[in-house]
């Protein structure tokens, strides 16, 4: 019997991938802050664990992610837990079906996830902010492109996607780079596609 | 444990209001401004939690939950103000930036709306410790499966936050630079992360096998350690709460 890879039952290994990638998702923003590097890095661990074990847990591990952070540090998001969603869906997918084995693939596939990021962003920051982002330079752009009477969901979606382009690209180089370092006894727990022979 | 959370263990009679009708409290507060147009639904309802975060003794820890938010309300406030696309009537000018009427009332309403919700949530987690939170998501429905991941993440986070002050100290003791141009702290970031990342990894095999063995995927019903909350006010709030968002509703729709 073949598992699919939107199977709803998750094993042990799977449910306990779920913490530590939201761990890491924590420590990768906490060492951007502390190298002050000009991006988020906030979503490594949910790519991870969409590599590894799919879109189910990566969504999952994105939803999770945003009520742990709405808990204990900013309400606000609450609401972008259906970004990471989206991104954990996306990653999730394409890695399942192979498309993630080269540099070229991993830099479509950063884009890609920015793409679904900003998609659903967007109405989420024009219903909740007048659709600004909060990063200094993306509202820079905002306020240019408002100023030049284009409406206003042009220049959100602009604002965002200048955002999520280089930040969502860099996550996935670095979780790639960690997928691949893994040894295969770990990533072999989390993998979908192994076959259950019955007698 | 040191476990990540905000709760101010302060022994209030909000703190031992079930967090069932606190959820259904964050609820009103973003639906009730939503159905009812206007300023002054949003002000009062913010007015009220605020009230209930002093009545809690907890308002001095609303300020860094707000404080996340305050930069980009005032960036909000500024870009609206200037670049509104409805604005007609200059309300006054600072340095030759003309600030509009409509822009400001945009933006003021996004405040509003933004510091309500802000608020309503604060009560919820000031005053209730995540793992009553988690517990009573588990006697809602929430799959216990689910309820053991999240109060995990909160137990994991504190950890490994250890584990990375002392990569950091390992690497720069080998002479890693962290600090300098942005190239060289690019390349400080996958040597500091990575043993994090594969130290967390390698756990959770250990953890899934320590699970397996205590019969964690096993089907048979879960019982909880502790009984469900009774008490009056527990059984009539929620009660008022609905009434309260179909109340409005309703005056919504005869409107």
């Amino acid at each position: 019997m073949k598992n699919s890879m939107w199977s709803l039952k998750l094993s042990t290994s799977a449910l306990v991938l779920i913490p530590a990638a939201v761990g890491i998702n924590y420590i990768g923003k906490l060492f951007a802050g502390l190298l002050k590097l000009p991006l988020w890095l906030d979503a490594i661990g949910t790519v991870l664990s969409a590599m590894l074990a799919g879109p189910v847990v990566g969504a999952l591990c994105g939803a999770i992610n945003n009520i742990i952070y709405g808990l204990t540090m900013d309400p606000i998001s609450f609401i972008y837990a259906l970004t990471s969603i989206g991104i954990g869906l996306a990653v999730g997918v394409m890695a399942q079906k192979g498309r993630i084995n080269s540099f070229t693939s991993v830099i479509v596939v950063g884009l890609v996830a920015a793409c679904v990021a900003t998609v659903i962003s967007t109405p989420i920051n024009i219903g909740f902010w007048g659709g600004q982002t909060g990063n200094v330079w993306g509202d820079l752009v905002y306020a240019a492109i408002i100023a030049h009477h284009f409406p206003v969901w042009i220049a959100s979606l602009v604002d965002e996607f200048i955002v999520d382009v280089p930040d969502k690209i860099a996550t996935v180089i670095v979780a790639y780079g960690i997928f691949k370092g893994l040894p295969q006894k770990l990533t072999i727990l989390f993998r979908h596609d192994n076959q259950t022979e019955q007698l | 444990m040191k476990a990540l959370s905000l709760y101010q263990d302060k022994g209030t009679f909000i703190h031992r209001v079930d967090s069932r009708s606190k959820l259904l409290y964050i609820l009103a507060a973003i639906l009730i401004p939503a159905v009812l147009h206007g300023f002054t639904v949003g002000l009062v309802l913010m007015a009220l939690s605020l009230f209930l975060l002093v009545v809690a003794k907890v308002i001095r820890k609303v300020i860094p939950l707000v404080g996340f938010s305050f930069l980009i309300l005032i960036s909000v406030v500024v870009i609206q103000g200037l670049f509104y696309p409805g604005n007609r009537h200059v309300w006054f000018a600072l340095g030759g930036l003309r600030f509009y009427q409509e822009g400001l009332v945009f933006s003021a309403g996004i405040c509003v709306r933004v510091l309500n919700i802000l608020c309503a949530v604060s009560i919820l987690v000031l005053t209730t410790r995540p793992s009553d939170l988690i517990e009573s998501l588990v006697r809602l429905g929430l799959s216990p499966h689910l309820g053991y991941v999240l109060s995990s993440v909160l137990q994991i986070i504190p950890q490994m936050t250890s584990t990375m002050e002392t990569i950091t100290d390992a690497q720069r003791s080998r002479g890693m630079e962290t600090e300098g141009s942005l190239l060289v702290r690019i390349k400080a970031f996958l040597p500091l992360i990575g043993p994090v990342v594969m130290n967390s990894l390698v756990n959770t095999r250990e953890r899934s096998l320590a699970l397996e063995v205590r019969a964690f995927s096993s089907r048979a019903k879960k019982t909880f350690l502790n009984p469900p909350p009774g008490g009056m006010v527990n059984q009539v709030l929620p009660i008022v709460l609905l009434l309260a968002m179909v109340a409005a509703v309703v005056w919504r729709v005869l409107q």
